[in-house]
């Protein structure tokens, strides 16, 4: 029997179409990564949703509290003001980040002096880690005779910026370097899509006498549109996702002050692993999914073609 | 309507020069095809009168005003490019109507001659649609559509047919040679193709490495080629070029065949001005015929056939004459077995005269 299945199973294997062979090919390797991500992501991912119905803590076993987490939050002071610091980032973050870089871009695109070196440049902080990059900005953000910034605008007169010691500024000053972080790859990826625009359409659109202006607004925008919405999407989700960041530039006080530069995904963190409420951060990360699926999807529908 | 003036034009880039200096007469309402091989500087010329490209040295007249420093706007001509640069995001209409997002035009007479260009091309049931519902001939009849709109003095032309297929190719030469019979407007048309040189063109520059070869009607290019180069460049298949060298015979010159036979009787007047004594006999594949009679004084070649392409109304054969490989043809029916020999007969005058060594044309025999 043992030398039987051998034979038996080539049998079947001659037996099978070409298709039904390929088919079974792919399956086998597409096996592995599928294995993979249902143990180590789907299924947590699953967990975490039965979780946020439970108490769970660590220490005991859970046990189900249907939607009281989700009430609990919803009357959270906190969640409310982690939710409005989390919406502004992705709102002036997005935005900022993309007009940023496809000037940079729509630039560096005409330079050819230096080109490689420039965007290398831009690229650069985009492969430093967070960590470091934080320290550095904190560095910049300290007064005088520390902080760059403010030896800046001590020397022009400005008076001194408390920078992330203020409960107003300490967000924007937050953000600034993230947007600066993801400069490079939007630089990079608009690039390509600038790159991608067959030459003879400015040129024919010269021919046509339209101005520089016209031209972006009537031509390269619209054109761009598939790299737009691809960075819209992928930078928002960055934006909505934001905790390296602020963690590191709040080191002593992370999310301060006062919470005012917390964001959803930093709260998660500390409720899971300060307060150890586990059933209380799977809440959290649900609604956190639901955000980031909602805006993903009204970004999709509202940027594609019309 | 414009006539255009080249003078002395000279393109470089960096250390390398792409146009040496070329002077050209576009007159009013000519068809001119500039035509040569890739890298000879016809689309950089091109460019240049359109604007496009800055110029090096010379001038560019349009209509009597030096246009070097003229913004492309300003030149009043419209360009159809290659790729057709029709825009992907909008309406055949809007395509069309692009070339006229300038114009101070009120509304209405703008759309009036959207339709009326569009009518002339035949697009105007296809106006609401978007250049990827459309075929390569309507892409570049939109294209067309849109340097039309602006009735500009001159239209210019880079190659527009090469993205689309021979039959199509066809269609679209005979297309835009109407057009041009239609509306009289100067063109000036840049291809590699000498099929559609010879059949478009009121005159055709041929250009070779920054240089202007020759500049002539379609006809005078073929029959009267002033060198090597135009010979075989213009006409399909290619002119036979065979080595020779000019000797004394009997009191006569001739110029002996290399490692042939057979010689061709040269006027002493046009041997004098031969560099040298090295020479080419060219004879054009259609005025070689298979079975044709001998006649007085016809040049004869003999070999073996090495390749028969029957084509249906005439047959090209391949032949090896003496280790030179030469072609020629036969009738449509008269179709010969490789390996074969044959002989074949060229009736005098129909014969041309190089010099090798400057690659000038000395005469015909």
């Amino acid at each position: 029997m043992v030398t039987a299945s051998p034979a038996k199973s080539s049998r079947l294997w001659d037996g099978m179409s070409l298709r039904q062979k390929r088919v079974l090919w792919a399956w086998s390797f597409l096996a592995v990564p599928i294995l993979f991500y249902s143990v180590i992501r789907f299924w947590p991912t699953l967990e975490a949703f039965w979780l946020s119905f439970t108490d769970w803590n660590l220490l005991r076993p859970a046990s189900f509290v249907g939607l009281a987490n989700y009430i609990r939050l919803v009357n959270d002071p906190l969640f409310w003001q982690v939710f409005r610091n989390t919406a502004a980032y992705l709102v002036i973050g997005t935005p900022l980040s993309l007009l940023i870089s496809f000037a940079v871009a729509y630039y560096l695109d005409r330079v050819t002096f230096m080109h490689g070196f420039i965007r290398a440049l831009y690229f650069l902080p985009f492969l430093t880690t967070a960590a470091a990059m934080a320290w550095v900005w904190r560095w910049f953000y300290q007064p005088v005779p520390i902080g760059v910034i403010n030896g800046f605008l001590s020397s022009i007169g400005i008076p001194q910026q408390p920078f992330l010691r203020s409960v107003t500024q300490a967000l924007p000053a937050i953000l600034a370097p993230a947007v600066w972080a993801g400069l490079g790859f939007q630089v990079i990826i608009f690039m390509a899509g600038l790159r991608a625009i067959p030459s003879s359409y400015y040129e024919a659109a010269r021919i046509d006498g339209l101005s520089e202006f016209t031209i972006l607004r009537k031509i390269t925008i619209p054109l761009l549109k598939p790299t737009i919405v691809f960075l819209v999407v992928f930078s928002s989700i960055g934006f909505l996702r934001i905790f390296d960041q602020v963690y590191n530039m709040t080191f002593n006080d992370p999310g301060g002050p006062l919470n005012t530069t917390k964001p959803i995904v930093l709260m998660i963190y500390q409720t899971a692993f300060k307060s150890m409420e586990m059933g209380y951060a799977a809440a959290q990360t649900v609604v956190l999914f639901l955000i980031l699926l909602v805006v993903s999807l009204i970004q999709l529908r509202v940027l594609k073609d019309r | 309507m414009a006539n255009i003036a080249l003078n002395g034009l000279v393109k470089k880039y960096g250390s390398t020069t792409a146009v040496h200096g070329i002077d050209l007469q576009v007159k009013d309402g000519e068809f001119v095809v500039l035509v040569g091989p890739s890298g000879c500087g016809k689309s950089t010329t091109l460019r240049m009168i359109a604007g496009l490209e800055d110029i090096s040295g010379g001038t560019i007249t349009i209509d009597g005003r030096v246009v070097n420093e003229a913004e492309p706007k300003d030149r009043n001509i419209a360009m159809v490019f290659q790729n057709y640069a029709i825009y992907p995001h909008m309406s055949v209409a809007q395509n069309i109507g692009f070339g006229l997002y300038t114009s101070k035009l009120p509304e209405h007479e703008k759309k009036k001659r959207i339709e009326e260009t569009a009518k002339i091309l035949g697009l105007e049931k296809l106006l609401d649609r978007r250049p990827s519902q459309l075929s390569g001939g309507q892409r570049q009849r939109v294209a067309i559509g849109r340097a039309m709109v602006r009735n500009p003095a001159a239209f210019l032309f880079d190659e527009p047919l090469s993205n689309l297929d021979a039959q199509l190719r066809t269609q679209m030469r005979l297309e835009i040679k109407k057009l041009h019979q239609r509306l009289g407007t100067t063109i000036v048309f840049v291809t590699h193709d000498q099929v559609e040189a010879m059949t478009m063109a009121d005159r055709i520059v041929v250009m070779r490495d920054g240089h202007i070869l020759q500049v002539g009607t379609p006809m005078e290019l073929y029959e009267n080629p002033q060198d090597i180069f135009t010979a075989r460049f213009i006409g399909s298949p290619t002119m036979n070029l065979l080595p020779a060298h000019l000797a004394e015979k009997a009191g006569r010159t001739v110029a002996e065949i290399d490692g042939l036979e057979a010689s061709v009787a040269v006027p002493a007047d046009y041997a004098k001005a031969a560099s040298g004594s090295e020479v080419f006999v060219g004879v054009r594949p259609h005025d070689l015929v298979v079975g044709a009679e001998a006649g007085e004084g016809s040049f004869a070649l003999s070999g073996a056939v090495s390749v028969v392409e029957p084509l249906g109304p005439e047959t090209l054969v391949h032949l090896d004459v003496g280790g030179t490989s030469i072609i020629a043809s036969a009738p449509g029916k008269v179709i010969p077995q490789a390996g074969q020999r044959v002989t074949v007969h060229a009736t005098p005058g129909s014969l041309y005269l190089f010099d090798k060594k400057t690659e000038r044309a000395l005469c015909r025999l």
